[in-house]
C-alpha cells in the first residue's frame, strides 16, 4: 500500500521551481492512484486500508466514496448475490464484536486500574483474568461431562461422616467420598441408549482440557515472544527512545501523572549514567571480588532451596506414618494434616525476602539482569517445593494408602486454601501495615510498591497446583475460581488504598512474555508430565475410583481399541493407534524432520541480519550523497544569483531558501 | 445538533463505524460526551473548542493534551477545535484496535512541536522536558538534556542528517512493543 506523505499544510518548497499548480496535479495524481488501488481490493480488505489512511475524516470519506464510485462504474454485471452475503457476514461480525464488549468483565474496574496505576500493573489483572477463564472453562467441561452423569448415576457413598467445619479447611471427612475428589466416581459404563463409559469421560475429558490449554499457551507465548523479544534485537539497546515512547496516554488520574513524570526524569538520568559507567572498566579484582559474591549468593539460595525441599520431605514422610495409624474421627489429628500445607505457604513467603536480602549484597550490571536472576531464583525455589511434592505424592503415597489418589487430591486442595489464607494474610502485613508503617512511623521507607514479579509467581504456583490436581479431583477449579475472583477483588482494594505504582515502568511487554512462559514451561509441563506418569505407569488404586481393578489407566484406552478393533469399518482408528501413535520410530522422524526446518530457518534469519545491516549502510550512504547533492545545488544556484544580479541589478531577487527542505522529503520516495 | 444527547441515526452510524476504529457502543459513548461538551459552548457551534474539550477527564492532565488538539483539529483558524468527526478520528487513532502505522503517524505529528515535519533537537528537548518532572531533582540539566538528544539521534537517525523523520520515527517505534499499549485513550 503506497504511503500517503505526510505534508503538514505549511511548509515552504518555492524556491524549488515548484509551483502551486505543480504541487496540487502532484497531489491529485497520488489520490488518483490510491483510489484505484483500493477500487481493485476486496470489500474488506478496502475498509482496513481506509480506516488505517493517517488522514482527516472528511479526505477519507472523500476516497471512500470515490473508491466505490469507481468500483461500480469497473463491475457493473456485479454478483450481486455475494456481494450482500459478504456485507450481511460483515455486519454479523460487527455486531458480534460489539456483544463481545459487553460481555467484557470488569471493564470499568480495569480502566481505571490502568488510569491510576499504568499499564504494568494493569497487566497483573489481565493475567488474573486470563488464569479466570482457564479454570471457567475446565469447570464446566469437567462439570458437564464427568460429574453430572456421576451424580445422576446416584453411587453408594459409604461411610459418611457428618458434616463439621474443618472439612472446609481439610477437604476430609464429608467430603471423602464426594464427587470433589477422584475416589468419588467409579468407572462403570452407564447403560443408556449411547452406552456412557465413564472409564473414557474422565480420561478423555482431562486429557482434551490439558491439551487445549497447552495449545492456548503455546499460541499466546510464541505471539507475545514475537511481538515483544524479536523486534527488540538491534541498535535500539540503550533505550531513551523506548522510554519516551512508552509514555502511558492512559494515565489519567492527575498525581499518577506527576509521579510518571518523576519516574521517567529518574530513570532518564540512571540510563544516561549507565551508559557513562559502561565505559569504566573494572580492574580484575573487582571483577573477581563481584563473581565470587555471584557465587556466594547463588549457593546460598539454592543451598536454602533444598534445605526447604528435604525439610518438607521429610515432613510429609513424618505426616504419612502418622495419619495411617489415627482414628478417622480424631479432629486433632485430623487438623495436623494441616501442619504440611502451613509449612510450604510459610516458606514460600519468607524464602523469597531472604532472597532479596541475600541480593543487596550483589552488584549488578544492569537492573534488568537483577529482575531476571531473583525471579529465576523463585522459580527454582518454587518449582522445586512442587516437584518434591510430585515425588512424595507418586512414590511414597501409592505404596501406604487404599484410596492413595482423593488422598493427593486432597493434600492439593489443603494447599490450594491453605495458600489463598496466606495470601490474604500476606495481602495484609505485606501492604496495608507497611503502608501504615511508611507513612507514619518511618516515613523514609515511603509507600509500598505494587510487586508485580511476586504476585504474578504467587498466581502463577496457585495455577501450577491446580493443574496437578484436576486428575485427582475434577471439582477443584470450582475452589480456584472463587479463591481468583476473591483476589482480584481484594488486591484491587489493597492497592487503591496502599500502593503506589512501580517506578521502573519499562520493560512491562517483555515482563508480560516472560510470565506467560513460565506460565508454560515449568508450571504447565511439569504437571502435564506429573499426570502424564500417573496415567502411564502407575496402579491405580484397588477400591476406588474410575480406574479400579486396571493395570494402569491407560490401560482403559488399550482395551477401548481392542473393542474397536472388533467393530466392523472403525479398523482403521486401531491401525494409525498401534502403528503409528504407539511407534517410536514416528516421533523419530517428526523430531528429525522439525530440526531441520529449525536449522533452515535459523539459517534464513541470519541471512536477513545480514541484509538488513547493509539496508541500513545503503541508507546512511544515500543521505550523504543528498547532502553532497544539495551542496552542489547551492552552489549553482549560488552561482545564478550572482550572474543573474550581476545583470539585473535592479531586480531585487532574495530568495528564501530553507536549507532543510529535503528532510521534509518521505523516505521512501 | 443541538444540546440534547439524541441518538445518531443508523445510516451516519455504520458510515462512522466504517471509517473509524471504533466500535457501535464506542461511537454512542463519544457522541454523548461531544454533546454535553456542546452544551457548554456560547453558542450553538459545530465545533467544539479547545478549551471545552480540555475538561475531559481523559485529556484534562495529559502533557501532549494541546498538541493532540492541534493535530487533530481540521478547523480553518487553527485554534485546535474539534468537529465530532476529528473528535472521532482522536479516539480512533488512540483505540485498541487502531493499526501501528496510525498510532506512529499520530505519535509523530503530536511530538512534532514546530509541525515542520521533522523531530530535530529542539522538538526533541521539548518532548523531553514535556514528559520529565517539575521537581528539581527530576528535571534534567543542560549537559544530561545535550547527551541525552545525542543518544536518541544516535540510536534513531538512520540516515545522519540530525533530525528523525517519520520513517525513522516508524521503524523506532517498531521496535518499542510497550508503544501500542500505552498509547491508548478510553472513554
Amino acid at each position: 500500500m503506497r504511503r500517503m506523505s505526510v505534508f503538514p499544510s505549511g511548509t515552504s518548497l518555492g524556491n524549488l521551481g515548484l509551483t502551486a499548480n505543480v504541487l496540487q496535479q502532484e497531489d491529485e495524481n497520488n489520490t488518483s492512484e490510491l483510489v484505484s488501488e483500493l477500487a481493485n481490493l476486496s470489500d474488506r480488505a478496502r475498509i482496513q486500508a481506509i480506516r488505517s489512511l493517517p488522514m482527516s475524516y472528511d479526505e477519507r470519506r472523500r476516497i471512500r466514496s470515490r473508491a466505490i464510485s469507481v468500483k461500480t462504474s469497473k463491475n457493473i454485471f456485479n454478483i450481486d448475490c455475494s456481494q450482500q452475503v459478504s456485507r450481511s457476514f460483515r455486519r454479523f461480525g460487527a455486531s458480534v464484536a460489539s456483544a463481545r464488549q459487553w460481555l467484557v468483565v470488569w471493564h470499568g474496574t480495569l480502566k481505571e486500574i490502568g488510569g491510576r496505576f499504568g499499564t504494568s500493573v494493569l497487566s497483573y489483572f489481565l493475567f488474573l483474568k486470563w488464569l479466570l477463564k482457564f479454570n471457567v472453562f475446565s469447570l464446566i467441561i469437567n462439570f458437564c461431562f464427568i460429574t453430572i452423569p456421576q451424580i445422576v448415576h446416584a453411587p453408594n457413598i459409604s461411610n459418611v461422616t457428618g458434616f463439621r467445619g474443618l472439612e472446609l479447611l481439610t477437604g476430609v471427612g464429608y467430603f471423602n467420598q464426594t464427587v470433589l475428589f477422584y475416589g468419588g466416581y467409579n468407572g462403570e459404563v452407564i447403560v443408556s441408549k449411547p452406552p456412557y463409559n465413564m472409564q473414557l469421560a474422565y480420561f478423555f475429558t482431562i486429557a482434551a482440557y490439558l491439551v487445549l490449554c497447552g495449545v492456548s499457551l503455546i499460541y499466546s507465548m510464541s505471539r507475545s515472544f514475537q511481538k515483544n523479544f524479536v523486534l527488540e534485537s538491534g541498535p535500539v539497546s540503550g533505550g531513551a527512545w523506548r522510554l519516551l515512547c512508552s509514555w502511558d496516554f492512559s494515565v489519567v488520574n492527575e498525581k499518577a501523572i506527576q509521579n510518571n513524570k518523576n519516574n521517567l526524569g529518574t530513570q532518564l538520568k540512571e540510563s544516561l549514567s549507565e551508559r557513562l559507567q559502561m565505559k569504566h572498566t573494572m580492574s580484575m579484582s573487582e571483577r573477581m571480588k563481584y563473581l565470587s559474591l555471584h557465587v556466594l549468593a547463588w549457593l546460598l539460595s539454592l543451598g536454602l532451596a533444598v534445605g526447604s525441599c528435604a525439610g518438607i520431605y521429610f515432613l510429609g514422610i513424618d505426616q504419612l506414618t502418622s495419619s495411617l495409624n489415627h482414628n478417622p474421627n480424631d479432629l486433632t489429628a485430623e487438623a495436623s494434616t494441616l501442619l504440611l500445607p502451613v509449612v510450604v505457604s510459610l516458606i514460600n513467603l519468607i524464602v523469597p525476602l531472604l532472597y532479596s536480602l541475600i541480593s543487596i549484597m550483589e552488584r549488578y550490571s544492569n537492573p534488568r539482569a537483577k529482575i531476571y536472576i531473583s525471579i529465576t531464583r523463585n522459580v527454582v525455589l518454587k518449582m522445586s517445593i512442587l516437584g518434591i511434592l510430585c515425588y512424595y505424592w507418586l512414590n511414597s503415597v501409592p505404596e501406604n494408602m487404599v484410596c492413595w489418589e482423593s488422598f493427593v487430591g486432597q493434600s492439593v486442595y489443603r494447599l490450594l486454601i491453605i495458600d489463598f489464607i496466606f495470601c490474604l494474610f500476606g495481602t495484609f502485613f505485606g501492604e496495608f501495615l507497611r503502608n501504615v508503617i511508611g507513612t507514619t512511623c518511618a516515613p523514609s521507607l515511603g509507600v509500598p510498591e505494587f510487586d508485580i514479579a511476586r504476585n504474578v509467581l504467587d498466581l502463577i504456583y496457585a495455577q501450577t497446583l491446580a493443574w496437578i490436581g484436576i486428575y485427582f479431583s475434577p471439582l477443584l477449579p470450582v475452589m480456584q475460581v472463587i479463591k481468583l475472583l476473591i483476589i482480584f477483588y481484594m488486591k484491587k482494594v489493597s492497592l487503591s488504598m496502599n500502593c503506589q505504582p512501580p517506578k521502573h515502568t519499562g520493560r512491562a511487554a517483555q515482563m508480560q512474555t516472560v510470565f506467560i512462559a513460565l506460565l508454560f514451561f515449568p508450571s504447565f509441563v511439569g504437571a502435564l508430565s506429573m499426570v502424564a506418569y500417573t496415567v502411564w505407569s502407575l496402579k491405580p488404586s484397588k477400591y476406588c475410583g474410575p480406574f479400579q481393578g486396571l493395570q494402569t489407566p491407560f490401560h482403559t484406552i488399550l482395551s477401548w481399541t481392542v473393542y474397536i478393533q472388533n467393530l466392523p469399518g472403525t479398523y482403521w482408528v486401531w491401525w494409525i493407534f498401534e502403528n503409528v501413535l504407539r511407534n517410536e520410530l514416528f516421533y523419530y522422524l517428526v523430531t528429525l524432520i522439525i530440526l531441520v526446518i529449525t536449522y533452515f530457518l535459523w539459517q534464513i534469519t541470519q541471512g536477513r541480519k545480514e541484509l538488513i545491516r547493509t539496508l541500513r549502510q545503503q541508507i546512511v550512504n544515500e543521505g550523504k550523497d543528498k547532502a553532497f547533492l544539495l551542496n552542489q545545488l547551492q552552489n549553482t544556484q549560488k552561482q545564478r544569483r550572482q550572474m543573474a544580479s550581476f545583470r539585473y541589478q535592479e531586480f531585487d531577487q532574495t530568495l528564501h531558501f530553507n536549507p532543510n527542505w529535503i528532510n521534509t522529503l518521505p523516505l521512501d520516495m | 445538533m443541538g444540546g440534547t444527547a439524541s441518538n445518531l441515526p443508523k445510516e451516519l452510524l455504520s458510515e462512522y463505524q466504517e471509517l473509524t476504529f471504533l466500535t457501535k457502543q464506542e461511537i454512542n459513548e463519544a457522541h454523548k460526551k461531544f454533546c454535553q461538551l456542546q452544551a457548554r459552548e456560547n453558542g450553538p457551534n459545530e465545533r467544539v473548542s479547545m478549551q471545552n474539550i480540555l475538561t475531559l477527564p481523559e485529556l484534562k492532565s495529559n502533557p501532549f493534551r494541546e498538541r493532540v488538539c492541534h493535530v487533530f483539529s481540521t478547523s480553518d483558524r487553527k485554534d485546535g477545535s474539534l468537529s465530532f468527526e476529528d473528535f472521532l478520528d482522536l479516539l480512533s487513532a488512540f483505540s485498541d484496535s487502531a493499526t501501528l502505522e496510525i498510532k506512529s503517524h499520530y505519535a509523530f505529528r503530536i511530538f512534532d512541536f514546530d509541525d515542520d515535519g521533522t523531530l530535530d533537537s529542539e522538538d526533541l528537548k521539548k518532548l523531553v522536558n514535556c514528559l520529565t518532572g517539575e521537581t528539581d531533582d527530576a528535571r534534567l540539566t543542560l549537559e544530561e538534556m545535550r547527551q541525552l538528544i545525542g543518544n536518541i539521534l544516535e540510536e534513531s537517525d538512520i540516515d545522519k542528517d540530525g533530525t528523525v523523520n517519520l520513517s525513522e520515527f516508524q521503524h523506532v517505534i517498531s521496535r518499542s512493543p510497550d508503544f501500542v499499549s500505552s498509547f491508548k485513550i478510553v472513554l
